[in-house]
């Protein structure tokens, strides 16, 4: 429908233009004439890219969204199986029409993983952009603790150079604006963002975007299904537009997170129960949290013995967060934590570093998640050479890490001496290789779990019939492999689903309601034309001039609009030869229509006039014969454009012939 | 047997916990409790357990906590009776799961209007062995999709193609459908073929050919059982003697010679190469009204005795013969089944492919029993199963488990105890059970 509307427009928008609106709605909804009221998606920086390191999906999202003549960023990732320029998105689409603040209006970023927010110091402090980043409040506390442990890796130990800086990180985090949940935010004054729950981690959004009447939707990552620690993603009816959606989890039925937990219990249950050690490497928010609220738990109905401990530190800072964004977390938590604060433990102690020599079965939560520094690293090295012993990762582990040579099967690690690390970069290249360099034998078993908690194919499902979108854009996926979800998006629902390719751009053409202003005399006129009383339930046709001029549009008389532009009335009159066969005279023909028409068309003005002519309102008759046919009459008929209904209501019934039984006077 | 005298006394135990107040340690009283001993004894008394908890939740503030634990209980369980739980939950339920290759299956709606045909990649950690750790992939992947109007009581896979014929239950048609290959994933609607001599709406059981060309044997009645050429639907053969029977299962034992079991339980032997040939062996005046078997063929062996058939009745009584001699029961067996459901719709016998003597019997309730058939006897006797799944009974989704009725399940081909099961809420799992004797020593 709207693709049809769209080749009739003109394209070039005129100021005054000849429209039908309804009169009971008093909309613009299904004739545009100006061809601005397009929404159109630019998705250029997005990637489909995949990691296959220990079966791990990972991308990077960066997505331009252009509405209502705005331009926004959602999301700022990066990608982690890259070294060099491709894991940051290529600006240059953008920048090569000038700085990034000017074209864009504002960046939002949905959560705090570094394939989502990763680029961000990047784009800000080294590209260039000094505009608004929003993100909500527990992201802007995580982002920049993970910013800053992503930096360490890849400058202080892998010696990278052209990365950003500790200080870019905390310049970066000035321009951030915090989002609340549900809290419509006005980027200016015609571009507002609101953000909603969206599970999958502490923090995690997902963003309506809205201008004017026309909006649009990114999900980031999101999770339907609640968790331990978080609850299901959450949107009401808003009717978006458009509804971005991930779709790397679209072709997938996921097991349920009961089995999820359940391989990792037994995993931990029996390493405990041979006597060995298990290393668990977290990150400090996030997964651990919820892992530990599962060992409690377990610990309790099982009865254990055996000591948990969570690296020094840890508990503290993640207590910290969970119960300054206490709100985000699921309903049981939320409703426990006046009694009882799910995230202090009763099996669970603070770690010292003494212990880990201690003998006996033991589980360790350990910081940092991907074994390239600190606890985790030291404790892994103590255990390591023990078969009995072993090592669960939970999350993802970026190249070049010890955590991501291990989930390769690697079985024997150099690594670096530990004063060498402390001493910096300088000394190992000085160092002769061997004497600062030893060799570690990875004898303890190596589990690989995923705990990520996104939407599958039955969540995206589930989603656009909460939002009842009007379009679909999956991103990150391989268009071929999703040609059955497409179709069935569109037969479920009845809406376009989009699968644009990276670097391509999806034009999507809305229809947005356009108030119009009706002049009162046009009303009135209207009303004196008679006819059924407005319904506004009906659309009912009425004839006016819209003018559009000074950002408003205006129905008015032709009348009116012919005054205040200064313009001249032009007639515009139609004519057409209806031949007839009829056996009398010119004039006796001529009478004779009059006749019929008189019989025909009760209470309209119907004149014979002297000069030979009948006229029907603004209609004129006139009979005339040639010589050598004087039987076959051709009456010349003209109308006005504004009479055009009756004038070829009249041209088709004298087409029909005249009754024979007229009579010519 | 003297479960209920067991159960009476766990009830008593139990009720005691609740009042001092320490329900939870009786689980780990359990495990000490000699009756634990026997695995089919002890499950029920959880279910049981399960039931009187239920009761307690409304009683005491009508809060979903109890609930909760009462499945965490079968969750703990789980950690000691299975190796690998995987539990999925489909949009549609389904009542067909059918492997196209070795790592795929297809799986079909079949509700009344519009349905799916799904074919899902197993995820890798069931197929890889060593280095299972590191194996972090654990979720179907829907591979192929397409959509049927009619629902699907019966698809199966035609060996050596892409193609799999279904059936909607209702008419003798089959639909014939190209799954795809690695170009696109839709699965497309190919073809109809049709019974030469349609007699009846009941729909129709399939048998896919297994050597030669691609063919389909086919039938909805014992007299109108045909075969018929997949590419062209010329029929190749066709029973043609008049026996009105209603068909329940159907299958090739070897290239040419097929088992097709009546509603009645009567039992046919037929082959294709001859059609006047078929031999009956009347089930004899057992119990049950409704029969459906489950056969076990070694395709490489000619010993008729290597061809196990076993019929299982809407009485729940499961008859064992081979081919030797289709008439008299080599041994026999009253199930242990406790009636959900009036039906006898998803009634379903599989003999495991790769463990001797094993079949698994669902379709009388929610759970999917395991029974090993070297103890049983000539003489019908009441057995115990060797294990039983009642994960369909335990799913903690807003539907109400305890209706939950399994429509079919089937085995991995190659690993010895992993089955896989579906049930009408929708739930497909993924089991493979620890094996008490493997485990104890």
């Amino acid at each position: 429908m709207a693709r049809e509307v769209r080749c009739k427009t003109v394209e070039e928008p005129s100021l005054v233009a000849l429209a039908k609106t309804h009169a009971a709605t008093p909309s613009f909804k299904n004739k545009t004439a100006s061809g601005s009221h397009l929404s159109n998606v630019h998705l250029c920086i997005s990637s489909s890219c995949f990691l296959s390191g220990a079966g791990q999906d990972v991308g990077r999202s960066c997505i331009l969204v252009s509405i209502g003549g705005k331009n926004i960023m959602l999301d700022c990732g990066m990608h982690m199986g890259f070294n060099d320029d491709r894991r940051f998105p290529d600006f240059s689409y953008i920048t090569q029409q000038g700085r990034l603040t000017e074209f864009l209006d504002c960046v939002i970023i949905s959560h705090f993983h570094l394939d989502h927010c990763g680029a961000l110091p990047y784009m800000s402090e080294m590209v260039g952009y000094d505009g608004p980043i929003y993100m909500t409040h527990p992201t802007k506390a995580i982002c920049p603790i993970l910013l800053e442990d992503f930096r360490k890796i890849t400058v202080d130990k892998k010696g990278e150079t052209n990365f950003f800086t500790s200080q870019m990180i905390k310049d970066c985090m000035k321009k951030v604006v915090p989002l609340n949940l549900h809290q419509t935010v006005q980027v200016d004054d015609e571009l507002e963002i609101k953000a909603y729950y969206a599970g999958h981690v502490l923090g995690a959004a997902m963003v309506q975007i809205k201008v004017g009447s026309e909006s649009v939707v990114y999900t980031g990552d999101y999770n339907m299904t609640p968790d331990r620690h978080l609850g299901a993603a959450w949107i009401d009816k808003c009717r978006p537009d458009i509804l971005i959606s991930e779709s790397t989890y679209a072709t997938t039925i996921r097991d349920s997170k009961r089995c999820r937990e359940r391989d990792f219990l037994k995993k931990v249950h029996e390493t405990v129960e041979r006597g060995g050690k298990v290393l668990i490497p977290v990150f400090a928010l996030g997964r651990a949290q919820e892992l530990c609220i599962l060992l409690e738990t377990f610990w309790e109905r099982m009865n254990m013995k055996a000591p948990i401990y969570f690296s020094t530190g840890l508990t503290e800072k993640a207590n910290h967060y969970y119960k300054l964004f206490i709100t985000w977390t699921n309903q049981k938590i939320r409703k426990t934590f006046v009694q009882r604060n799910m995230f202090e433990f009763k099996h669970i102690k603070a770690f010292d570093r003494s212990y880990a020599d201690n003998p006996g079965p033991m589980v360790v939560f350990a910081t940092p998640g991907m074994l390239h520094a600190g606890q985790s690293l030291q404790i892994f090295k103590k255990w390591a050479g023990n078969e009995k012993n072993m090592i669960i990762m939970p999350g993802y582990c970026v190249q070049g890490t010890i955590g991501h040579k291990i989930l390769n099967g690697q079985k024997k690690l150099e690594m670096e001496n530990r004063q060498t690390i402390s001493n910096g970069q300088s000394e190992i290249e000085r160092c002769e290789p061997g004497c600062c360099r030893l060799s570690l034998e990875v004898k303890l078993q190596v589990e690989y779990m995923s705990f990520s908690a996104h939407a599958d194919a039955k969540g995206i499902m589930q989603l656009i019939r909460m939002a009842e979108p009007r379009n679909m854009l999956l991103v990150h996926g391989e268009a071929k492999k999703m040609e059955f979800l497409k179709d069935k998006i569109e037969q479920e629902f009845t809406i376009n689903c989009f699968m644009p390719a990276n670097g391509e751009t999806t034009t999507v053409i809305t229809n947005p309601s356009v108030p119009v202003d009706i002049s009162l005399n046009l009303l009135k006129r209207e009303m004196a034309l008679g006819g059924p009383l407005p319904d506004p339930k009906k659309p009912r046709t009425m004839h006016g001039t819209l003018i559009m001029k000074d950002n408003s549009l205006r129905l008015v008389t032709p009348e009116q609009a012919l005054k205040e532009l200064g313009l001249n009335e032009h007639q515009l009159r139609f004519t057409c030869r209806v031949q007839l066969q009829d056996p009398h005279s010119d004039p006796d023909t001529l009478s004779r229509i009059y006749t019929h028409l008189k019989s025909v068309l009760k209470g309209y003005t119907i004149q014979h006039l002297p000069d030979g002519t009948v006229m029907v309102e603004s209609i004129v008759i006139k009979v005339s014969s040639s010589a050598e046919e004087p039987n076959t009459k051709v009456l010349l008929l003209s109308w006005s454009y504004q009479d055009e209904d009756l004038g070829s209501f009249l041209s088709t019934l004298l087409k029909k012939g005249l009754p024979s039984g007229l009579s010519s006077m | 047997m003297d479960v209920f005298a067991s159960l009476f006394m766990f009830w008593l135990v139990n009720i005691a916990h609740s009042l001092t107040g320490c329900a939870l340690q009786s689980c780990s009283d359990l495990h000490s409790n000699p009756l634990g001993g026997n695995t089919a004894a002890y499950l029920l008394l959880i279910k049981y357990r399960r039931r009187y908890r239920s009761c307690l939740a409304v009683d005491e503030m009508g809060e979903t906590s109890s609930v909760e634990n009462e499945f965490d209980d079968w969750f703990i369980e789980s950690l000691k009776i299975y190796n690998n739980i995987h539990e999925y939950q489909l949009e549609h339920p389904t009542r067909v799961i059918e492997w196209t290759s070795e790592k795929t299956i297809c799986v079909a709606g079949y509700s009344s209007d519009k349905n799916e045909i799904l074919e899902l990649l197993l995820p890798l950690k069931l197929f890889s062995d060593d280095n299972q750790g590191l194996c972090a992939e654990r979720d179907f992947k829907v591979v192929h999709g397409g959509f049927s109007v009619g629902s699907i009581h019966c698809l199966k896979h035609i060996p050596g193609t892409r193609c799999v014929v279904t059936n909607d239950g209702f008419n003798s048609n089959l639909q014939v459908w190209d799954v795809g290959g690695d170009d696109c994933d839709v699965i497309k609607r190919t073809g109809v073929l049709q019974l030469k001599s349609a007699s009846s709406d009941k729909g129709v059981k399939i048998a896919p050919g297994l050597t030669g060309g691609p063919c389909v044997l086919h039938g909805s009645q014992i007299s109108d059982i045909q075969l018929t050429e997949l590419t062209s639907g010329k029929p190749l053969y066709s029973l043609g003697k008049d026996i009105p029977d209603l068909l329940s299962s159907l299958q090739f034992v070897s290239g040419s010679v097929f088992l097709a079991c009546a509603c009645n339980g009567d039992l046919y032997v037929g082959d294709t190469r001859k059609p006047s040939a078929l031999q009956n062996n009347p089930a004899g005046g057992r119990e049950g009204v409704h029969w459906c078997m489950g056969v076990k063929t070694d395709l490489f062996s000619s010993d008729p005795s290597s061809c196990s058939v076993a019929r299982l009745s809407s009485a729940c009584q499961v008859v064992v013969s081979d081919l030797r001699d289709l008439r008299a029961p080599l041994c026999q067996a009253q199930l242990h089944v406790q009636r959900k459901t009036t039906s006898d719709d998803f009634m379903k016998v599989t003999w495991a492919p790769a463990l001797d003597n094993c079949l698994a019997v669902s379709g009388f309730d929610g759970m999917v029993q395991i029974y090993d058939t070297a103890s049983w006897r000539p003489e019908l006797m009441e057995f115990q199963p060797l294990f039983i799944h009642q994960g369909h009974m335990m799913s903690d989704d807003q539907f109400d488990t305890s209706s939950a009725v399994v429509t079919t399940h089937v085995w991995h081909p190659s690993r010895p105890r992993t089955v896989l099961s579906a049930a009408v809420d929708g739930s497909v799992h993924v089991w493979d059970w620890v094996d008490k004797a493997t485990a104890s020593c």
